[in-house]
Formats: C-alpha cells, sequence, structure tokens
C-alpha cells in the first residue's frame, strides 16, 4: 500500500511558464525529510487494468532531499482591523447587526470582538447558541447571556450595549419574524464595568476571536451571515441602535459612529468598507461568501449588481478555507527547454515501514514564443477546482444509490475524512450545511495529482498516455490561461481537444473556444457532461473560482433564493443552458444522464456512412459495436453522457454519427430533461437516455466531433490501444490536424 | 435549501425474499429486478454516518472493510481483518449485514 499523503503541499503558481519561478509549499506532520524529483505526468491512473502510474524525469535543480517540517492549516473566514481606532479610554459601547446563525449550539462563536490575553469584548454566541456579550479587564469578567438560543436560519436583530454609567451589558434580540413558534425576542440587563477596557495592541475582528497565538491566531469562528455591522462609542437605547443598523449609508458626520461596515461595497474584494466617519476598513481572510441576501433582500431582484444594497451581508463560515499561507520549502525556475504539460513534484519517503509517494501537482504552459506543437489538450483546471478535494462520497446521502456500488474510498479520502482543514470542493457542503461557492488552488489538492482518484484528471491522463503511445506531439494549455488570454490561448492550434468532463466554463473560456471554432479551429470534445456549470475565475487571486448553485441543475447542494449570482463578477452563475448558451449551441451535444452501473457502447447511424465523414470510420465495420470495453463501466459511453437536441441548439449542419441508447435502468436523466413528471424516464425505456457521437462542420472550414461520454478516454487503453475508440480518435484526431479545410457540406445547412 | 432526507428510502424488505438475496449473490453489479432494485435503494440510501464502505488497500486488488463515522474530522473506522480480493466478495458480506441490521434476519450461510 502506497501513502500519499504523509507530506502534503500545493505550488504557487500553479500554472507556470518556461523560465518563471515557481514554488512548492510543504508540510509533514510525521516525516523530517523526502526525496523530491519533478516528473512529467503521462498516466496519473494506478488502476492495474489500465496503463497504470507512468511519469518521466526530466531532471531538475531540485531533485535530492528535502527537509520537511510541519506547517500547520488554520480554517475559518473573519474580517480584521489590525489597528482599529477609537476604541481605547471609552466609557460606553454598542454593537449592532442583522444575524442569520446557521449552526447555533454548535461551539462558542464571534460576531465581533476586541480580545488581547485576559481583557477584551465579544460578542457572540455560546456554547448552547445563545446570544452572549462578554467584557474582562485581566482581573474581572461580566458576561450576559440570553435566555434561549437563536434559531437556525433566522434573521434576527442583535444588539450589545455596555453602559459605564450605569455599569450594565445589555443584550437585545428581536427576530425579524417573531409569528407561529420563530419569536426569541428579548432584551437582558447585567451588570458591567464602569469603563470599556483598554486593549491597546488588540486588532478588532468580526466573525472571530483573536487568541493573540500565531497557530491557531483565532478562534470561536462564526458560521452564519452577518449583514450591516455597526460599533458606537455610546450607549445606545433599542430604537437608535436598531436604526443606525437600518440605515443602509447612516447619517454622516456622527463623531460617536465608531464603525459602519457596508458589505454591499466592493463585492468582488477582500476588504469590507467602513461607510462610518472613521473609514476602519476590515481585510477579509479565506474568502467567506460575499454577494448574500442581506435581512432586507425582499425578492425583487436576484442580481446584487441591481440592488447591492440588498446584499449586505457576508456569510462566514468557521471551515472557509481558500490559503493555508504555507513557506516555501523549494523554488525552482522552470527551464526554457520544457515542454508544456502536466507536471508533479513527486515526494517519495518510508513511513511506517510504507512507500510514501505524494505528488504536488503543477501545470507548464508552454512558452510564449517558443514551438507549438498544433495539437493542444486543454487541461481543465477549472473543473479540477471544482472538485477539488471532494468530500462527496463522505457526507453525501445519495452518494451510494448514486454510484450503484460500494463506496471504495482511496488513501486520500480516508485522510480527507480526518482533515477537513484542507477545505472541500464545491461539491460539499460547508459543516453549517450551505455550500462551498469557491475553490482555490492555495491548499493541497488530493485529488489532482498521480494516484488521486480516477475521475478528471486520473481520466484526462489515460488520454495524454494514449498520445505519447501513438507518437502524437501536444501542448497543454489550462482553462485559466483560455480565461485569461481568450481565444490568443487556442489560435496558435490546429486542433484542440477538451477531455472527460470539461464542465465548468467561465464566459470568457465560452467565448474563447466560440471563437475559435469560428475562425476555422477543429475542436475534439471526448467527455461528457461538458461546458455545464457557469463559473467566474477571480479578479486577482490566482486559481482561484466561484460557482452558484440554484434550483436547476444537477446539484449537491441548492443555494438560497436570491444568491445566484457571482460575487467575483455579478454574472449570474447556474447552468450554461440557463443563461441561453446550451452546450448543444458550441459543441452540438449536451448533458442527459448520467450512468453508473454499467457504461454501454455506440452503434452507428446513417450519417456515419456519409462519405464526407467516411474518415472517422476507417477501419470500423458496419455493424460493430464500438466501446463495448473500457476502464469505468466496460464501456465508452457512461458515468455521464450527452445528446444532440436542436431545440437547445445542436446546428441543422450536425451529423449524428452514432449513439449508445440502450443505457439501460441505471441512465437516469439529469432534472433539467424533465420537464414533468412521469415514470419511464430511465434509460430502459427513454431514448433521449444516450450518449450521442456527432460531426459538424463550422466555419472557415473548422469543425467538431464529440463523443459526448466521460467514459469514452478510459476506453482508449484497451487492449493495448487496438480498439475501435482508439482508432476512431485517431481517425479524427488525424484529419483534424490537417489544414484541409471542411468542405461540401452546404446541404446541411 | 432542498436538502436529502437520509429517512427518504422506505421500502420494506420482506425477509422471506431469499431469493432477491440470491440473485444480488448471482451478479452484484446487475441488471436486477425491479424488487432488488428496491431493495438495493432501501440499502444504499442512509445517513452516510455509520455506511459501510470500502477502502483500497492496492487499487484494483485488495480493499477492506470501514465504516464512516457520524461526524466530520473523526477517522474512517476501519476491519483490518475484513479484507476482499474481490468486489464481488466484498458487496456480498455488506449486503448480508444490511440485510440482517433491516429485517432483524440472518441470510442463511448456503444461499446455492
Ligand atoms: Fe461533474
Amino acid at each position: 500500500m502506497t501513502d500519499t499523503n504523509a507530506v502534503l503541499g500545493y505550488a504557487t503558481p500553479l500554472i507556470v511558464s518556461p523560465g518563471e519561478e515557481i514554488a512548492f509549499r510543504l508540510s509533514s506532520a510525521v516525516l523530517g525529510r523526502a526525496e523530491a524529483r519533478i516528473v512529467r505526468v503521462r498516466c496519473a491512473d494506478p488502476d492495474p487494468a489500465g496503463p497504470g502510474i507512468r511519469v518521466a524525469a526530466p531532471g531538475s535543480a531540485i531533485d535530492g532531499t528535502v527537509p520537511l517540517r510541519h506547517q500547520p492549516i488554520h480554517p475559518g473566514s473573519f474580517g480584521i482591523v489590525a489597528d482599529p481606532q477609537g476604541l481605547d479610554g471609552l466609557a460606553s459601547l454598542s454593537v449592532g447587526v442583522f444575524l442569520w446563525p446557521t449552526t447555533p449550539g454548535s461551539g462558542e462563536q464571534t460576531i465581533l470582538s476586541r480580545w488581547s490575553g485576559a481583557a477584551g469584548w465579544r460578542f457572540g454566541l455560546d456554547g448552547q447558541g445563545r446570544l452572549c456579550f462578554e467584557v474582562a479587564d485581566g482581573a474581572r469578567r461580566w458576561i450576559v447571556t440570553a435566555s434561549r438560543p437563536l434559531l437556525e436560519r433566522e434573521w434576527v436583530f442583535v444588539g450589545a450595549v455596555l453602559d459605564g454609567a450605569s455599569a450594565t451589558l445589555t443584550l437585545i434580540q428581536r427576530s425579524l419574524d417573531p409569528q407561529a413558534g420563530r419569536d426569541r425576542s428579548e432584551t437582558i440587563t447585567a451588570s458591567g464595568p464602569a469603563r470599556l477596557p483598554d486593549t491597546p495592541s488588540a486588532p478588532l475582528l468580526l466573525a472571530a476571536t483573536s487568541t493573540g497565538r500565531d497557530s491557531p491566531p483565532t478562534d470561536r469562528h462564526l458560521d452564519g451571515k452577518l449583514d450591516r455591522p455597526r460599533l458606537h462609542a455610546v450607549a445606545l437605547d433599542e430604537a437608535p441602535l436598531r436604526a443606525l443598523v437600518e440605515a443602509v449609508v447612516p447619517a454622516p458626520g456622527d463623531p460617536d459612529l465608531l464603525a459602519a461596515w457596508d458589505f454591499s461595497r466592493g463585492i468582488p474584494t477582500d476588504v469590507a468598507e467602513d461607510v462610518g466617519p472613521r473609514r476602519q476598513h476590515a481585510t477579509l481572510h479565506q474568502l467567506p461568501a460575499r454577494a448574500m441576501t442581506g435581512a432586507n433582500w425582499d425578492g425583487r431582484t436576484q442580481s446584487w449588481r441591481e440592488a447591492p444594497w440588498l446584499y449586505g451581508a457576508i456569510h462566514f463560515h468557521a471551515d472557509d478555507m481558500a490559503d493555508c499561507g504555507w513557506t516555501p520549502d523549494l523554488t525552482l525556475t522552470i527551464p526554457t527547454v520544457w515542454r508544456s504539460g502536466y507536471y508533479s513534484l513527486e515526494l517519495t519517503a518510508e513511513h511506517r515501514g510504507e512507500r510514501v509517494e505524494s505528488h504536488v501537482p503543477f501545470f507548464i504552459r508552454p512558452a510564449r514564443d517558443g514551438h507549438r506543437e498544433p495539437l493542444a489538450v486543454v487541461a481543465s483546471t477549472a473543473t479540477y477546482l471544482a472538485y477539488a478535494n471532494s468530500a462527496l462520497r463522505l457526507d453525501q446521502v445519495h452518494a451510494e444509490a448514486m454510484l450503484e456500488g460500494l463506496i471504495v474510498l482511496s488513501r486520500d479520502d480516508v485522510y480527507l475524512q480526518a482533515h477537513r482543514e484542507l477545505g472541500l470542493s464545491t461539491y460539499d457542503t460547508h459543516a453549517d450545511g450551505s455550500g462551498w461557492c469557491t475553490s482555490t488552488a492555495a491548499r493541497p489538492i488530493l485529488n489532482m495529482r498521480p494516484r488521486g482518484n480516477v475521475f478528471n484528471y486520473g481520466a484526462d491522463s489515460l488520454l495524454l498516455d494514449w498520445l505519447e503511445t501513438e507518437g502524437i506531439g501536444f501542448d497543454v494549455v489550462t482553462d485559466e490561461d483560455i480565461h485569461r488570454q481568450g481565444l490568443s490561448a487556442l489560435a496558435p492550434y490546429r486542433c484542440v481537444i477538451t477531455a472527460s468532463h470539461p464542465e465548468y466554463v467561465s464566459k470568457e473560456m465560452l467565448d474563447a473556444f466560440d471563437a475559435y471554432q469560428r475562425g476555422g479551429g477543429r475542436h475534439m470534445y471526448l467527455g461528457g457532461n461538458g461546458f455545464y456549470w457557469r463559473i467566474a475565475f477571480h479578479p486577482t487571486r490566482p486559481h482561484t473560482i466561484e460557482i452558484r448553485r440554484g434550483a436547476v441543475g444537477l446539484r449537491t447542494w441548492e443555494g438560497e433564493p436570491g444568491e445566484g449570482c457571482l460575487a467575483f463578477t455579478g454574472e449570474p452563475s447556474g447552468l450554461w443552458r440557463a443563461n441561453g448558451r446550451a452546450p448543444q449551441r458550441l459543441v452540438g451535444v449536451g448533458f442527459d444522464a448520467q450512468v453508473f452501473d454499467r457504461s454501454g457502447w455506440y452503434h452507428r447511424l446513417p450519417d456515419s456512412f456519409d462519405p464526407r465523414v467516411a474518415f472517422i470510420f476507417e477501419g470500423v465495420g458496419a455493424e460493430e459495436r464500438i466501446g463495448d470495453f473500457g476502464l469505468r463501466g466496460g464501456g465508452a459511453a457512461g458515468i455521464e453522457v450527452d445528446r444532440a437536441d436542436a431545440t437547445l441548439g445542436s446546428p441543422p449542419a450536425l451529423m449524428l454519427l452514432a449513439t449508445c441508447d440502450r443505457l439501460g435502468y441505471g441512465g437516469i436523466p439529469a432534472p433539467e430533461e424533465l420537464r414533468t413528471l412521469h415514470r419511464g424516464f430511465t434509460g430502459d425505456q427513454n431514448a433521449r437516455v444516450r450518449a450521442d457521437m456527432t460531426f459538424f462542420p463550422t466555419a472557415k472550414g473548422g469543425a467538431v466531433f464529440t463523443t459526448g461520454s466521460i467514459a469514452w478516454v478510459s476506453a482508449l487503453p484497451h487492449n493495448g490501444g487496438a480498439n475501435n475508440v482508439a482508432r476512431i480518435t485517431g481517425n479524427v484526431l488525424r484529419r483534424f490536424l490537417d489544414p484541409a479545410p471542411f468542405k461540401g457540406f452546404e446541404d446541411r445547412a | 435549501m432542498l436538502v436529502n432526507d437520509p429517512q427518504a428510502a422506505h421500502y420494506k424488505i420482506d425477509p422471506s425474499r431469499i431469493n432477491l438475496a440470491r440473485e444480488f449473490r448471482a451478479a452484484p453489479k446487475g441488471p436486477h429486478s425491479d424488487e432488488l432494485q428496491r431493495v438495493l435503494h432501501r440499502m444504499r440510501w442512509s445517513a452516510p454516518g455509520g455506511r459501510y464502505v470500502l477502502v483500497a488497500l492496492e487499487p484494483g486488488r485488495r480493499w477492506m472493510l470501514a465504516r464512516i463515522p457520524p461526524t466530520r474530522g473523526t477517522p474512517i473506522e476501519t476491519f483490518p481483518n475484513r479484507v476482499f480480493t474481490d468486489l464481488a466478495e466484498a458487496e456480498w458480506h455488506v449486503f448480508r449485514l444490511r440485510w440482517r441490521e433491516l429485517t432483524g434476519d440472518d441470510l442463511p450461510d448456503d444461499l446455492a
């Protein structure tokens, strides 16, 4: 058994140019050193039924022994004002905010705090989910606690007041919807200090409390939303405090207003703006969710761009993790002669009598002015990020029913179960049940590397291995480069392959593929459920994506109403199909069903005998079963499959070459494929549950070929590559690399 | 926010239908009869906590029985004495465990 996680790491940047420097940030809690070497990844899938792990070491300046140390991870998002002003020498203090708690009772939590050593104050929840306000001066501690826990996912106005003149602490909570058992309103007063303790060096924290230590620097993180937090230097009564919180823009010129944060400003940024006179902006850490509906959201819009004042909430999670912040252990300048591709820093060692082999993945992009191969394989890095550290098989009710058999965990899954601090994927929910909207590469990603789970990265590497075996040269271009460089990232290539599952696509990426096709490019889409979800990359942070899942689409969680637009850009998220650009429009086919019990095979259709596409089927018989073999479900058509549909945008010129339309009862249609409820929707009865192999010509002599199945590339290695899936793939690829334009399809318009 | 309900699968397994167990034993990957599909859905739909799973000891070759704990962050419970070299045997073992949990009856050792 191979230990794949005794040492972990991540590379910055994840995607690097030849001649550029890359840093590897590593950590091990158990190893003092490991042997390191750079490898170019050819096959990442250890399945003994396939080619097995295949890597090549080009030799690098950092190959050799690397000393290791433990670098901790501190999850939990929060906001910090490092050097707050106006908070020392005060007799009184008032805090007010709208709160939407999501895990009251899970442990102590913080709304706002300023704490240093044994002195300070904290407004938050106690371990039972009751509102509390505690103040300590180093010698004495005062606390006031509400009588009942707050309700989960219900807005409540909360206030905490220290009145030095009366030496009291007062808590105010008013449920915004007080009927039918939801009312938790109350006001409670207890004795307090005669003044606010001074903690001159202490930071002011939103949604966490400072520990004063290095590790962890914060604790008592909040799960839930805060909307319009206010901090005031006077002991306010409930009415003026409530009015201060209600006001989106507080009246100007109040010298006692210490802070009035407006989270609806600068939504794509890491800054929480204070619109009060002191401008005490907070810096947000670990990417809390912004563009969240506030207590005042009333359904008039779904877009924070249209009415930002209704989106004044931030959803903080105690398990948010966007950047581990580790220190580099190794740095390397990428030699300019290295080819583009999937690479890894391979770390090997022995631990407890086991071999350790752990990979830190990265990608090298083609040199800007260097040699280009005529073929580019797209590394679906947006999709890899969307799936990064997926705990779906550990956490989700439907997992085993969907997968149609006992769940097989890898060593990395076992590690992830115990180490949630790595941060999960956009398939997962936070501990409070809300979905993970963002994913980054500034953390170890267990399933985007050799020996990781076979989905996505591992499957795509089977295509890389097949290309190497066939001696076909290729460059690797990443989703993120396509997003940032647009058409320029694709234009140098005669043919572009998107592999097993290019599911997550930004508008910039979609536009680039569209322009590439319209410019005469050749696009082979050898996967399934591609071009499905609309995402954004963060405008400034590298390797960071955002997704919102609404009430449409195959969704492992469902976002809250009104929260369907992306904080990074303001664009609507959700399915591309619901955004006017169904995948059928770009690649001819689009997602229709999942099938995990067994994969099927294609049979040829009349269009496949058209002489203009004879090149595709050279060496393939008329009645031959195409792909009745493969590493995923025993067939080339499976896992997730796509179909053509003119009503969704498949072009008139599309030729339906072959189909797998007998997927059995295990073929379950995607939710958006069912308009009405009826039986007979599974693959044994429903011809719309199928994988379509298609071809169509595009402008300027270009063309598109699709297989509509995630399982396709996993059939390539069958029988040492001597099989009809590999033959068809090779036939299409050779013709697509031939610059001769595709012509003579006028009759198909 | 719609969430999946672990209790939603409520098909009642008839402990006298040993023939369905026999059918599963013969073809764990299916295709299965309508009734066996219902039995399997009942067995597979649950809260993850307490769910039997396998841990791959050697990918594609050896698997160990394990169970997912009820809370995140706590280690997987493993059964090092239950190692399988055949996925069909592992499926059958867990099928028997679940049959007993859901019906209160042990399946006979010999189903031939
Ligand atoms: Fe997917």
